[in-house]
């Protein structure tokens, strides 16, 4: 009787699981796989306006991707290398600009919403003369790229064998808002590295172990 | 008898029979809870599948948090995150002051290591200093002024103490600063021109553990007050009685690193290294030694008179000794202990460590009747690392009972958890109208102190250090303060009315006193900065020349009574003085000797344990006088049946911490004893008998009580053997390999590498191949690679508890097997870790291959991939792997911010091991190939290695063939543990060498 009331449960038990393992891959993902994950950003910071129109080097802001295991997410300083002066977009200054001309008054002082709210989660004062001031708080910003704690990886690596930054990244000179392009997932990973030692990078010949220790340590 | 008393044994149980030994081996990792009791049941397995259904369905439902990314507020030059720096600095954890390079990630110190250029240690860093970084991130540490046990303000201590100060001056009344060695030369010298402003001020030193009769000694025999820098590496022949000096006494990394470098099996012409050790304790220098003369211990200083005696008939002087002769072998191995003094004049060495003028005074006698002075002892150049003075501190004793003392300061000391004092001293301690203490933790003395003003952590503040007269080093500080603690240089300035930064004190003082004694002329901002970057400086000496010896200074002993028992009192090496008991990592870092964790215990012989009828973990209550203690008993192989051994250092306040320590759950036991504590503090049994700290007590008692506590001994977990049914009957397996200096100049070379095997290589390494030489002749048990690795890779802590389950996670461990006279055994110790082996038993028995190997000859463990079946753990032949069985505490979030993060932490139902440091290696070949060179020999140190005060360890490359551990594996000297299984282990060990006696013959065949 016993083994029967077992043989039920266990039954029952790995239908539910199997339920509800279907319901899971019904979107035929993997679990924590976050590729197009594109969360709304404390300041509507652009991308495709920094990368793309302006060609700003990545490396001018993620100061580290050659030398660190983190590309590194700029600090308020490097923002304010070039916003203690510009502080709206070009057109608004010329509107302004021409405003003025035609009104025969002076300029006022334009900034933009989204570099007000830069300036103050950085701690300055925007009413006041930003050369004078120093930045004594940081951006929260939401991170998009996040490997699990057992992975590592190492920008310096892959910037120093020539992997583009776009190959992992995709295209951040079109993404107004940051955007998780690829899976970041193992066997991602794995293909790329195969490719690589079989291939080269850019006519280069690496060695792209597949080693487990490679990442997992 | 059914089976031969083994070779090599790990404790007296596998001596007396080796067979159940074996037996509980073979069953060591079947106890898991469900097979504990009852036979596992229906409900147990519906349990468990109902949890894995659960547990499977809900792990997958979820997304990652939403986490947020914060960048640095500015971004410094030359600052690059994830970047790790090295900064070189003092180490604080004992006044040894030994040099070190910090490791500082992210603006985070999260690593010790000895600094390489150091000229005392040369690399080397000792357990209790690894360890010691933890007290930057104790959450326990005091964070602001207290008084009177609340908290309080610097202005209102400060006004406080300015009181009682100036009333002081105006009184007339005695302002005392009570510290143990300072080795800072500018915070002697504030605190001198501190206590200088009062009619009676007085800076007292005392150390806990007291080296003050080496220093009276030579008072006495040279006249002046000084500890001879010991200079193990110049000695050929070291004859120590009773100085542990590879355990805990003085120096010990310094003298380690000398020891082996002056035994090198290996250099031409081979030296004649010899080391007799005379003692009554089984200590680390005892089983290193290559002659262990067991006397009983009040005959130790009577061993030492009669060595003197024949030294000096040996030189043509006349000496009679006063004390009665000791037993006639000991007698005549100290005529050939003499005789190769003798031979080896002006390169040996004579150590006594007990604190006793009279003794002292005999031992410098013996090395000026050798000559040792000027070369193996420098007089010339001391040692500042011990300076107190017992006669001094018996006299603040009896000015605080008398109440003539009105200001007391205290610092680096704990004076009532370390002093034997009286009820009536106690209570005249509390009486001092203002005691204030500077220790960073609420220990016993703060408790009773007036106003308690917290010392910065070593790490927090500015600092400098003079180990040894005319080496000077800068100690930097690494980290913002992480509170309100102010550093005691500062302290005593803003008391003394001169306020000043710690950083502007510590610069003044090397522009005024430290520039000037400079070997060669350079601009102050030069030498600081050559200071600053190489971590020590090397400058002229300022003290005055000794005098020559004075022989009418040593005085024959006196007749002394035969004992019939006698306590020692003495220090673990790793705990030392008990100032780091609130540290994890050394409360469970087994003993190099015992193999003991979380406890102190009262170490007897096993003569005397079968008389008395105990057996480890029974109660016995140690009486000594009046004063008596409650102790379990632990029976110590080579020990002398009238001797009971104590440690100092436990039973500490700050180690109530532990009260809740470890996983909870249902059988959990307590980590502390009875008393709350870890550990029973024995300071009490101490005595200050004629002015003297004593550490050696007659007349001690010993009577059970019945009662048990249950010690976490590690000394029968993991053990190595190999099922019967390979080898019926054969003889023990050679675990511990040695070779004898009597055989030929070079020794026999090891069995051939290669066994024949049957199938085409597997693993055909074509870029680096990762592997390690251990050399077993160089490793003394020390353990700071015990604690270098756990601290390198976050292993965690378990509690005594899961020790005394087999659960400890150390990746390394030291094996100590003793060998030869089961009454005087020699040890052997031998580091163990992951061997990775090239036909790895673990990888082939994983379902779900969560380790295998790599091209470069790692075994790998892939965390992720682990479900914890634990089969691997239980085909390792090494028993090296060690599985989490819990989420051990992190709870501790400033204790966090030490975690290395270049390494995962690990949680429930994971297997993990050694890796060979893969985050080290990953990093030397990253770093290579980003500044486009090869990977270079010496670019990957792992945390064992670089920790290795005895150089044993090397690490490399062994498809270079020029690579330092290809060399070592070309020694004869060469082997493997468990070779004959072909598993063939990347981890090669070098053969012990025995400098005595001749090889055993093959009479062990059973």
């Amino acid at each position: 009787m016993s083994h029967r009331i077992i043989s039920l449960l266990l039954g029952i038990g790995i239908v539910m699981s199997l339920l509800l393992m279907a319901g899971r891959f019904g979107g035929a993902r993997v679990p924590a796989n976050q590729q197009g994950y594109e969360p709304v950003q404390p300041i509507a910071y652009s991308h495709r306006l920094h990368a793309g129109e302006l060609q700003i080097d990545c490396q001018y802001c993620h100061v580290a991707a050659s030398t660190s295991r983190h590309a590194g997410i700029p600090s308020g300083s490097i923002c304010m290398n070039c916003h203690k002066q510009v502080k709206a977009t070009f057109g608004v200054v010329r509107q302004e600009d021409e405003a003025a001309t035609a009104e025969k008054r002076p300029r006022r002082d334009v900034m933009s919403p989204e570099l007000r709210k830069l300036f103050t989660d950085l701690g300055l004062d925007p009413s006041k003369d930003l050369k004078e001031q120093q930045v004594t708080q940081t951006v929260a910003w939401t991170r998009v790229h996040r490997l699990p704690d057992y992975v590592y990886f190492d920008h310096r690596a892959h910037v120093n064998a020539g992997v583009s930054c776009q190959t992992c990244h995709g295209p951040v000179e079109t993404m107004e808002r940051m955007r998780q392009h690829a899976s970041l997932s193992m066997g991602w990973c794995v293909n790329c590295h195969r490719d690589a030692t079989k291939n080269g990078i850019n006519g280069k010949r690496v060695n792209a172990s597949i080693d487990c220790s490679v990442c997992h340590y | 008898m059914k089976h031969p008393h083994p070779n090599h044994w790990r404790g007296l149980e596998e001596w007396e029979d080796p067979t159940s030994v074996r037996e509980q081996a073979e069953t060591e990792f079947i106890d898991t809870p469900l097979r504990i009791g009852a036979e596992p049941g229906r409900r147990d397995f519906l349990k468990a599948t109902g949890f894995l259904v659960a547990a499977s369905s809900f792990t997958a439902c979820s997304r990652p948090p939403e986490e947020k990314a914060l960048p640095p507020v500015v971004q410094l030059e030359g600052d690059v995150p994830g970047k790790s720096y090295r900064y070189a600095t003092v180490c604080g954890a004992c006044p040894s002051a030994c040099g070190i390079v910090a490791k500082v990630r992210d603006g985070r110190p999260i690593k010790l290591e000895g600094n390489p250029a150091h000229p005392l240690t040369r690399g080397g860093l000792c357990a209790t200093g690894q360890a010691s970084i933890l007290s930057l991130y104790d959450s326990h540490r005091v964070q602001l002024p207290r008084s009177a046990g609340k908290e309080s303000s610097w202005d209102e201590a400060d006004s406080r103490i300015a009181e009682a100060l100036s009333a002081a001056r105006q009184n007339s009344g005695a302002v005392r600063v009570l510290s143990s060695t300072l080795t800072s030369p500018t915070l002697l010298r504030q605190i001198a021109s501190f206590v200088s402003a009062f009619p009676d001020g007085k800076h007292v030193v005392a150390d806990p553990v007291s080296a003050s009769a080496i220093l009276d000694a030579h008072e006495r025999t040279h006249g002046v007050r000084r500890l001879p820098h010991y200079q193990l590496g110049k000695a050929e022949v070291v004859a120590s009685f009773d100085a542990d000096f590879l355990g805990s006494w003085i120096a010990t990394t310094e003298f380690t690193r000398g020891y082996t470098e002056s035994r090198l099996a290996e250099q031409a012409p081979r030296k004649a290294a010899w080391h007799t050790q005379v003692e009554a304790r089984y200590t680390v220098s005892g089983g290193k030694a290559d002659e262990r003369i067991k006397v009983a211990p009040w005959e130790v200083s009577a061993t030492l008179e009669h060595l003197v005696a024949k030294l000096a008939s040996l030189s043509g002087k006349a000496f009679v000794p006063g004390s009665a002769a000791p037993a006639a072998d000991v007698m005549a191995a100290i005529d050939r202990l003499a005789q190769r003094l003798w031979n080896a004049r002006g390169k040996s060495l004579v150590l006594y460590g007990a604190n006793e003028i009279a003794g002292q005074q005999l031992a410098n006698f013996a090395n000026e009747l050798l000559g040792n002075y000027g070369s193996t002892l420098d007089l010339s150049l001391p040692s500042l690392q011990r300076q107190g003075s017992d006669r001094d501190l018996a006299q603040l004793l009896a000015e605080v009972a008398g109440g003539k003392v009105a200001v007391l300061f205290v610092l680096g000391m704990n004076p009532v958890a370390d002093l034997p004092l009286s009820d009536a001293t106690r209570q005249a301690f509390e009486r001092i109208p203002m005691l204030v203490t500077l220790a960073p933790r609420e220990d016993e003395t703060a408790a009773i102190a007036k106003i308690h003003c917290p010392d910065s952590d070593p790490f927090e503040s500015w600092g400098d250090a003079e180990p040894v007269a005319g080496l000077v080093s800068v100690q930097q500080p690494l980290i913002l303060p992480l509170d309100k603690s102010r550093p005691a240089l500062e302290s005593f300035a803003k008391w003394a009315g001169k306020p000043a930064s710690a950083y502007e004190l510590v610069q003044a003082h090397w522009r005024e006193s430290i520039h000037p004694r400079a070997a060669s002329a350079v601009p102050f901002e030069t030498f600081w900065h050559k200071a600053l970057h190489d971590g020590f400086a090397e400058v002229k000496s300022n003290l005055p020349v000794a005098g020559a010896f004075a022989t009418g200074a040593v005085t024959p002993l006196g007749k002394q009574a035969a004992a019939t028992a006698m306590l020692q009192l003495y220090v673990k090496p790793g705990m030392l003085d008990g100032a780091l008991a609130y540290n994890p990592w050394l409360q469970e870092l087994p003993d190099p000797v015992t193999k003991a964790t979380w406890d102190n215990y009262a170490s007897i012989s096993p003569a005397k344990a079968k008389e008395l009828g105990v057996k480890n973990g029974d109660i016995v209550r140690v009486a000594v006088g009046d004063t008596a203690l409650e102790l379990p008993a632990l029976v110590q192989a080579g020990q002398h049946d009238a001797l009971v051994a104590v440690a100092l250092g436990y039973g500490r306040k700050i180690s109530a911490r532990f009260q809740d320590f470890g996983p909870k759950w249902i059988d959990h036991r307590a980590t502390t004893g009875a008393n709350g504590l870890v550990g029973v503090n024995a300071a009490s049994l101490l005595s200050m008998e004629g002015n003297t700290l004593s550490y050696l007590r007659p007349g001690v008692t010993l009577a059970t009580t019945g009662k048990r506590q249950a010690l976490a001994v590690t000394q029968s977990h993991h053990t190595l053997s190999v099922p019967e049914n390979l080898d019926p009957g054969g003889p023990p397996r050679p675990i511990v390999q040695e070779v004898y200096l009597s055989e030929p100049e070079t020794f026999p070379a090891h069995d051939p590498e290669d066994v024949p095997e049957l199938w085409p290589p597997d693993h055909p390494y074509p870029g680096h191949r990762w592997g390690m030489a251990i050399d077993l002749d160089a490793c003394t048990g020390c353990s700071a690679c015990v604690v270098a690795c756990q601290i390198e890779n976050n292993v965690p802590v378990v509690g005594k508890d899961e020790v005394m389950r087999k659960r400890e996670m150390h990746w390394i461990r030291i094996d100590r097997y003793y060998s030869g006279d089961v009454e005087n055994p020699s040890s052997a110790h031998q580091p163990m870790l992951c061997q990775h082996c090239e036909n790895a038993p673990c990888e082939t028995v994983c379902p779900v291959l969560a380790t295998v190997h790599s091209s470069e000859g790692l075994s790998q463990q892939v965390y992720n991939r682990c479900i914890g079946t634990r089969y691997c753990a239980n085909n390792c032949p090494y028993k090296v792997r060690r599985f989490n069985w819990f989420n051990y505490p992190r709870e501790d979030k400033l204790a966090n911010l030490l975690l290395n993060p270049d390494v995962t932490v690990r949680s429930r139902g994971v297997m993990e091991k050694c890796s060979f440091c893969i985050q080290r290696i990953q990093e030397a070949k990253i770093s290579a190939k980003q500044e486009g060179r090869e990977l270079k020999d010496g670019d990957v140190v792992t945390a064992c290695q670089q920790s290795c005060p005895a150089n044993a360890i090397v690490f490399g490359d062994m498809n270079n063939p020029e690579s330092k551990v290809s060399k070592w594996v070309k020694n004869p000297r060469r082997y493997r543990v468990l070779e004959e299984i072909n598993v063939r282990p990347s981890v090669h060990y070098l053969k012990i060498v025995k400098r005595s006696g001749e090889k055993p013959g093959e009479e062990h065949h059973g």
